[in-house]
C-alpha cells in the first residue's frame, strides 16, 4: 500500500462522493421545507391583510404585542431551543432593551432609530456580563443563576434614578425619521394609515425579517450547527473543534439582542415602562411559549408565542380563572405532545411514507471513486429484479 | 516518518487514585498504533489527557510540535486561582484547539449528536474548516452558499469513504449500531485530522463489521492519517496494528510489534497472571486454617 507523504502537511480533504444523490424534493406538499415556506408566505399575507379587515385600536394593539412576543420567543429559542441553555431570567434582556431605548429617547432626547444601535450594544454587553461567568455552569445551575440575574436587573431598575425608580419612564416617543414620525401616519392610494397601523406594519416587518427569518438562517449555518451540537453533547462538540464556550456565549448574545429589540418595540408601543412590567412571570411565560411550541422549531415557537400572548385576551371572560385554565391547557398539551405542539424533528404526516430511498452503492469501499455511476445503477437494478 | 505525538511521563491523579502513572510513548506519522491493557489500566484516561479533556497532574504531551499540557505560573498557583483560570480556558489547551491542530477522536460510548441528521453530524465536525460570517449567514450571500455547498459535499465524501450506505437525512438514533459507528468515524475524519484516536471502535460489532472496520482503518492510514486505537479484540489488533503499547496500572509495560507483544512474558503476566506452582495440599490446608482464624476473630469482636 502506498502512503501519500505529501498529504501530511496539507489539510486533509474528503474524497469526492462516490455517487450522485437524488436531488431533495421541492414542492409545497412533497417536502417539509417547501411546505414551511408556503406556510410562511401565507402568514405574511395574513399579516399584511389584517389591518384591512379590522384596524380597531384593540385588534392592532393585541396583534402588535403578539408580534413582539414572537420576536421575544424567537430570541429565547436561540438560547433554549438551539443552544440548550435553560434561561429563567430572559426578561432581563427585554428590560435592558426597553430601558436603554427609553433613557436615550426621553432623557437624552435621541430619535428612536438612533437608540436602536445603543440598545443592541447594551444587550451585547449585558449578554457578555451575564453570560461570561454563568455559562461555565450546566443545566440546573445555569437556570438558577439566570433567574437571579433576571431579578437583579429588575431590582436595579427599581432603585436607580435614571430609570425613574418604581414609577419608571413615561412619555417614550414613537419612531420618527427626520420630520416624519409614525404619529403622523400617511396616505397611500387614498387609504389612510393611522399611527397604530403604521407601527403594526413596522413591527411585523422587523419580526418577520429579523426575528423569524434571521434567527432561522443563523440556526442553519455553521454557528447554528455548533449550538445544536452543544445542546446534544457538549463534550463531543468540543471534540469536534467547536469552542463550546464561544458557541454558548454567541447564542446568549444573539438571544439578548433579539430580546432587546423586542423590548425597544414594546417600550415604543406602551410609551411607558416600569420595573413591574419585567417580573419573573414573563420569563416563565416566554419560556413556556418556547417549550409548549417545541424547542428549536420556528413554527412551533411562533405558535407558542401567539398562544401565550393571545390566550389571556381570549380567556378575558374568565378573568380570575385565567391562569388556572392556562395551566390545565398546558398540562393537557404536555401529556399529549410532550415534545411540543410542533417539534423541531417533526415530519409532516403525509410525508412519512415518502422517506427518501437509500442511494445505490456497491458495498463498502468496493468501488474506486472513478467508477461511473451507470455501472452502479445497473448492478443495483439487477439486484432489484 | 516523523514523530507526530510524544507522550512523556504523563501522570493523572484523581485524589489518591493514580489513573495514569508515568506513561510515555510516541506515535509516528501514518502508523497504526494500538493501545491495549487490562480493564482499568488507564487507557481512556490517557486518551482524555492527550486530547485535552483532562488536565494531567504532570507530564508532557507534544502533538505536531505543539505542547498540549501547559503550566500556570506559580503566582496564580499561590493564589489558588489555577482551576478558575483553567475553567475559562487560560493556561490549558482546550479540546477544541487540539482538534483544530489536527487530532480527532471518537468516544468509547457513541456520542453522536442525537437530534441532528447524519449529514449534519458530519457537517458539524467541519466547524473549524469553514468560514461563514455572521452577516453572510444572515443575508445568505453567495460566499455563504458556496461554503455550505462545499461543506455538504465534503460531508458526503466522508460518509461515502466510511461506507455509510443509508439515508443521510435520517436522525442518527434511527440507525443501527454499526452504522452509527461508521458515522462517528466519518465525523472524526471531517475535522481533517493528522492523528485519529479511536476508543474501542470495534466494541459491539459483529465479525463482518469488524472486517470492514479493519479495512476502513487501513484506508484511513493510507490517506496519511496516523491512527491510535484502544481495543480489546486481540485478533483485530494483531492483524491491524503496526506497533502495540501495553498499559498496566497507568504505565506502559511493553512496546513493540504484534509478534514481540504476543511473546512478551510481562504482557502475558499482566493479562493472565503468573502461572501458579502446582497445587500443594499443605498450602491449601493453611489457607482454610487462615480463613477459620479470621472467622473466629470476627465472632470474638461481635460478642
Amino acid at each position: 500500500m502506498s502512503r501519500l507523504q505529501s498529504k501530511a502537511d496539507a489539510a486533509l480533504r474528503a474524497p469526492s462522493p462516490l455517487f450522485d444523490r437524488p436531488a431533495a424534493p421541492g414542492g409545497i406538499f412533497t417536502s417539509n421545507r417547501g411546505f414551511l415556506r408556503a406556510l410562511g408566505v401565507l402568514c405574511v399575507v395574513l399579516l399584511v391583510v389584517l389591518p384591512f379587515m379590522d384596524a380597531s385600536r384593540y385588534t392592532m394593539s393585541v396583534a402588535t404585542s403578539a408580534l413582539i412576543y414572537v420576536m421575544f420567543a424567537m430570541g429565547l429559542n436561540v438560547v433554549v431551543g438551539y443552544a440548550g441553555l435553560l434561561d429563567l431570567g430572559y426578561i432581563a434582556f427585554f428590560a435592558v432593551g426597553a430601558y436603554v431605548s427609553g433613557i436615550f429617547t426621553t432623557v437624552l432626547g435621541w430619535p428612536m432609530w438612533a437608540a436602536l444601535p445603543m440598545t443592541v450594544l447594551a444587550c451585547i454587553l449585558a449578554g457578555i456580563i451575564i453570560g461570561a461567568p454563568t455559562l461555565r455552569l450546566r443545566s440546573d445551575y445555569l437556570a438558577i443563576v439566570t433567574l437571579g440575574f433576571g431579578e437583579i436587573i429588575r431590582i436595579t431598575a427599581n432603585n436607580l434614578k435614571i430609570t425613574g425608580g418604581p414609577t419608571g419612564i413615561h412619555g417614550i416617543p414613537t419612531w420618527s425619521f427626520g420630520s416624519w414620525s409614525f404619529a403622523d401616519g400617511f396616505t397611500l392610494f387614498g387609504i389612510e394609515f393611522p399611527q397604530r397601523v403604521v407601527f403594526y406594519y413596522f413591527v411585523a416587518a422587523i419580526v418577520v425579517l429579523v426575528g423569524v427569518i434571521g434567527a432561522g438562517r443563523l440556526a442553519k449555518g455553521k454557528m447554528g450547527r455548533a449550538w445544536k451540537a452543544v445542546r446534544d453533547d457538549e463534550d463531543a462538540a468540543e471534540a469536534m473543534g467547536i469552542n463550546t464556550y464561544i458557541a454558548k456565549i454567541t447564542a446568549y448574545i444573539i438571544g439578548a439582542v433579539w430580546a432587546g429589540v423586542a423590548g425597544q418595540l414594546m417600550a415604543t408601543q406602551l410609551s411607558a415602562i416600569s420595573p413591574n412590567s419585567f417580573q419573573f412571570l414573563y420569563s416563565a411565560l416566554i419560556l413556556m411559549a418556547v417549550v409548549l411550541g417545541g424547542m428549536g422549531s420556528t413554527p412551533g415557537v411562533i405558535i407558542g408565542a401567539l398562544f401565550v400572548s393571545l390566550a389571556p385576551e381570549l380567556l378575558r371572560d374568565f378573568s380570575e380563572w385565567r391562569f388556572l385554565i392556562f395551566g390545565i391547557l398546558l398540562v393537557v398539551v404536555m401529556l399529549f405532545r410532550p415534545a411540543g405542539l410542533w417539534p423541531s424533528t417533526a415530519i409532516l404526516p403525509w410525508l412519512k411514507k415518502h422517506r427518501p430511498v437509500a442511494p445505490p452503492t456497491a458495498g463498502f469501499m468496493a468501488v474506486p471513486s472513478s467508477a461511473s455511476n451507470e455501472d452502479l445503477t445497473t448492478a443495483e437494478g439487477e439486484d432489484a429484479r | 516518518m516523523s514523530t507526530l505525538l510524544e507522550v512523556k511521563d504523563l501522570r493523572l491523579q484523581f485524589g489518591g487514585v493514580k489513573a495514569v502513572d508515568g506513561l510515555s510513548f510516541t506515535v509516528e506519522s501514518e502508523e497504526i498504533l494500538a493501545v491495549i491493557g487490562p480493564n482499568g489500566a488507564g487507557k481512556t484516561s490517557a486518551f482524555n489527557c492527550i486530547s485535552g479533556f483532562y488536565l494531567p497532574t504532570s507530564g508532557k504531551v507534544v502533538f505536531d510540535g505543539k505542547d498540549i499540557v501547559r503550566n500556570a505560573p506559580g503566582f496564580w498557583r499561590s493564589l489558588r486561582l489555577v482551576d478558575l483560570l483553567q475553567s475559562f480556558g487560560f493556561y490549558r489547551v482546550l479540546p477544541s484547539r487540539v482538534t483544530k491542530w489536527g487530532m480527532a477522536r471518537t468516544f468509547q460510548n457513541l456520542r453522536l449528536f442525537r437530534e441532528l441528521s447524519v449529514l449534519d453530524n458530519v457537517k458539524t465536525a467541519m466547524h473549524a474548516n469553514i468560514r461563514e460570517g455572521f452577516w453572510a449567514t444572515l443575508l445568505h450571500t453567495p460566499g455563504y452558499r458556496r461554503a455550505e455547498a462545499e461543506c455538504a459535499e465534503q460531508a458526503r465524501g466522508w460518509l461515502d469513504f466510511v461506507g455509510f450506505e443509508g439515508d443521510e437525512n435520517l436522525f442518527v438514533t434511527q440507525l443501527p449500531y454499526g452504522e452509527q459507528r461508521r458515522v462517528e468515524i466519518a465525523r472524526a475524519l471531517a475535522t481533517s485530522p493528522k492523528l485519529l484516536l479511536l476508543d474501542e471502535p470495534a466494541a459491539g460489532l459483529n465479525f463482518n463489521e469488524k472486517q470492514a472496520l479493519m479495512q476502513l482503518i487501513r484506508s484511513i492510514r493510507d490517506l496519511g492519517v496516523a491512527v491510535v486505537l484502544i481495543e480489546h479484540d486481540m485478533g483485530l489488533i494483531m492483524n491491524l496494528a503496526e506497533r502495540i503499547v501495553v498499559l498496566n496500572y497507568g504505565k506502559e509495560i511493553a512496546v513493540g510489534t504484534p509478534d514481540q507483544i504476543k511473546n512478551d512474558p510481562v504482557v502475558i503476566e499482566a493479562y493472565l497472571g503468573v502461572e501458579d506452582e502446582p497445587l500443594d495440599p499443605t498450602k491449601l490446608q493453611t489457607g482454610t486454617v487462615d480463613l477459620s482464624l479470621l472467622d473466629d476473630g470476627k465472632k470474638g469482636k461481635l460478642s
